[in-house]
């Protein structure tokens, strides 16, 4: 008595086209469109948003313009120029360097260096959470007590160390040697969630499909922690800016003769500069201030995109 | 020969605690369970909750790992992995899940969520596909445009034919319905148990049905097992269940069904005090001094019970003397 769907059913093929249209006018719209129509509904997002974009570009644009070895030459002429004027926007430094100018390389510098911090340690700590909470047991065990040691180490002083004893580094070895040390945190966030998700019945649903654990961890428990994802990613992104204009301003960052905020930030070290020269450190300090809250407003609108019960905007514009 | 025989199954989990966080105790969620499930037939299997019913289901498809016993399917035990690899066991045996809205992924749309088992199994191309899908929607009486939409669009009822859809999409031979109505309300619940058995008709597919509700399993299955903490305590047709229970757990389970007759209120009301007082008279003499349930004593060819050591020796007696094969 067995019979298959195809005689339980009076669709065949020449339905398919005209089904699909059908299907697709009533379509959820996609996570793009419902995104965008978050951001038009929340305006100061989206003033950051294009704050942020225009200027990672410019930054981006603009640096291919400056000739740096030349830009970074003391110039005794222009000692401590004074900003707004033709020669000099933004004025100079004791070296007689022209601000705007190390401020655009410095933040095309700080700012790759953050994209690729955060792009890098993200991708492992968010992998190494979902490995950890999704198979539990022994594996959980093990990848957890590597996150322990991982966490014990005191950060600032071994990157300190391993900066100092390596006779050539770039912005690259850098942005590498801060990555093993800031994967942990996102990796337990993602960890707890993925426990809770786990055990949820569309996982189960999907085992008894038989879909492999590899496509279960990624094409279903993630898009599902999405949401969190994006935020701490983010956010991260935003903290990471911090990490190498720290280490910049503590001067351990990037070498000598590379400019980046932190080295302008630290021109503020001196108490000359803070009193008197306030273009030195000043346009660098805003920028900073600037770009972390643009960036955490555009997280916020991620973060009410990814959750229906959050959203302002209408979906259906 | 059964579609699949499961045989003294159990699932034990251990509680671990002392210094070295050793085994000191199990919880035995499933203490060996024994059945036969027949090609095109629907087999009940009833409880309360906590008694084991759901890990059974688990241990059958693989979700829970079985700590003993086997499940034999093609002549292969598929309580091991590789078993179940081999034989593409997953294609055959699907499951229902009792949360419609949790067993489907919230982030997937209707299409994905029923091609999935279809991706993994038949590898069809896109349009092919596609057209299964929709026909899949159709048999479960949803429309096309269902297609692109997320599981929160829909209500709990659609939900439920939409997880059926998704495990009739390989076309099993057993699908596991794990409290599939209880989350339902009674109009919908009749909804979804008379589709599925219109598809069991279609397709002859088997169902192994879990349920703590007597009446949808009287309406739905042939065989019933009742099961209570780990064990099963009365096996039969739904005839000898429901007209001759012999066990006091059944007995007690068949009074607590509601009775919406309001002229035989009080008589019903009786009927029940009075099965309660026997259950709670009796209750020792049924299960043995750990509180399990003793082995099941077979009452006639279609009827086993776990009746207490003095009434078996009884029964035992008596069909040696009736020449009835145990």
């Amino acid at each position: 008595m067995k019979r298959d769907i195809e005689d339980a059913t009076s669709i065949s093929a020449e339905d398919l086209g005209k089904l699909t249209k059908e299907a697709a006018a009533e379509a959820t719209p996609s996570r793009a469109r419902i995104m965008w129509g978050e951001f038009k509904a929340d305006k100061p997002a989206m003033v950051s948003l294009f704050v942020l974009i225009f200027f990672i570009l410019f930054v981006i644009i603009a640096s291919l313009f400056i000739n740096t070895p030349k830009m970074i030459q003391t110039n005794l002429m222009g000692y401590y120029a004074k900003p707004f004027t033709p020669e000099y926007w933004l004025g100079a430094d004791s070296g007689g360097r022209s601000i705007a100018k190390e401020l655009i390389v410095g933040s095309r510098n700080s700012i790759s260096i953050a994209i690729g911090l955060t792009i890098i340690s993200s991708t492992f700590g968010i992998c190494w959470g979902l490995v950890s909470g999704y198979f539990g047991g022994m594996v959980d065990l093990a990848m957890q007590r590597v996150y322990d040691f991982m966490m014990i180490i005191p950060m600032l002083m071994t990157i300190i160390v391993i900066v100092t004893i390596i006779p050539h580094y770039n912005a690259i070895t850098l942005t590498l040697i801060l990555s093993i040390f800031y994967w942990m945190g996102t990796s337990r966030l993602i960890r707890s969630r993925t426990l809770a998700e786990s055990q949820k019945d569309y996982v189960a649903a999907s085992k008894t499909s038989g879909t492999s654990n590899l496509k279960i961890i990624f094409r279903e428990i993630m898009p599902n922690i999405s949401s969190l994802i994006i935020v701490d990613t983010t956010l991260s992104f935003a903290e990471n800016i911090g990490v190498e204009t720290g280490l910049s301003f503590l001067g351990f960052g990037l070498p000598m003769g590379t400019p980046s905020l932190g080295t302008l930030i630290a021109n503020a070290n001196d108490p000359e500069n803070i009193t008197g020269y306030w273009w030195t450190w000043l346009p660098a300090a805003l920028e900073i201030i600037i770009l972390c809250l643009s960036i955490s407003y555009v997280g916020q609108v991620m973060r009410r995109a990814t959750n229906a019960a959050q959203r302002r905007g209408n979906e259906k514009n | 020969m059964s579609l699949i025989e499961i045989k003294d199954l159990k699932v034990h989990y251990p509680i671990r605690g002392g210094f070295w966080n050793r085994v000191v105790d199990n919880v035995k969620a499933v203490d060996g369970v024994t059945f036969n499930i027949e090609a095109g037939e629907t087999y009940g299997l009833v409880g309360e909750s906590g008694s084991g019913k759901s890990t059974t289901a688990k241990a059958i498809i693989g979700l829970e790992k079985a700590t003993s016993g086997s499940v034999m399917y093609k002549g292969k035990d598929v309580t091991k992995g590789e078993n179940r690899r081999k034989l593409d066991y997953n294609h055959d045996v699907q499951m229902i899940f009792q949360d419609s809205l949790s067993s489907l992924n919230p982030r997937k749309r209707i299409e994905d969520v029923i091609a999935e088992p279809l991706r993994n199994f038949e590898h069809l191309d896109k349009e092919q596909e596609k057209l299964r899908v929709l026909q899949l929607l159709d048999i479960v009486g949803l429309d096309a445009d269902a297609l692109y939409k997320y599981p929160h669009q829909f209500s709990g009822g659609q939900r439920q034919r939409i997880g059926v859809a998704r495990a009739v999409a390989t076309h099993p031979k057993l699908i596991i319905a794990d409290e599939p109505v209880s989350a339902l309300d009674l109009s919908v619940q009749a909804q979804v148990l008379n589709f599925m058995k219109k598809i069991q008709r279609q397709f002859g597919i088997s169902y192994l049905f879990i349920s703590h509700d007597l009446g949808v399993v009287r309406h739905m299955c042939k065989n019933i097992a009742i099961m209570t903490r780990g064990r099963i305590v009365e096996v039969g047709t739904r005839d000898d269940i429901y007209n001759n229970p012999m066990h006091i757990y059944t007995k007690r389970l068949l009074a607590a069904i509601p009775e919406t007759n309001v002229n035989h209120r009080d008589e019903h009301r009786k009927h029940r005090l009075e099965i309660e007082k026997i259950y709670q008279e009796q209750q020792s003499t049924y299960y043995d001094k750990d509180g399990m349930a003793f082995p099941l004593v077979k009452v006639s060819p279609t009827h086993s019970v776990a009746l207490p050591p003095h009434l078996a020796k009884e029964f035992e007696q008596q069909s040696e003397n009736e020449g009835v094969n145990v």
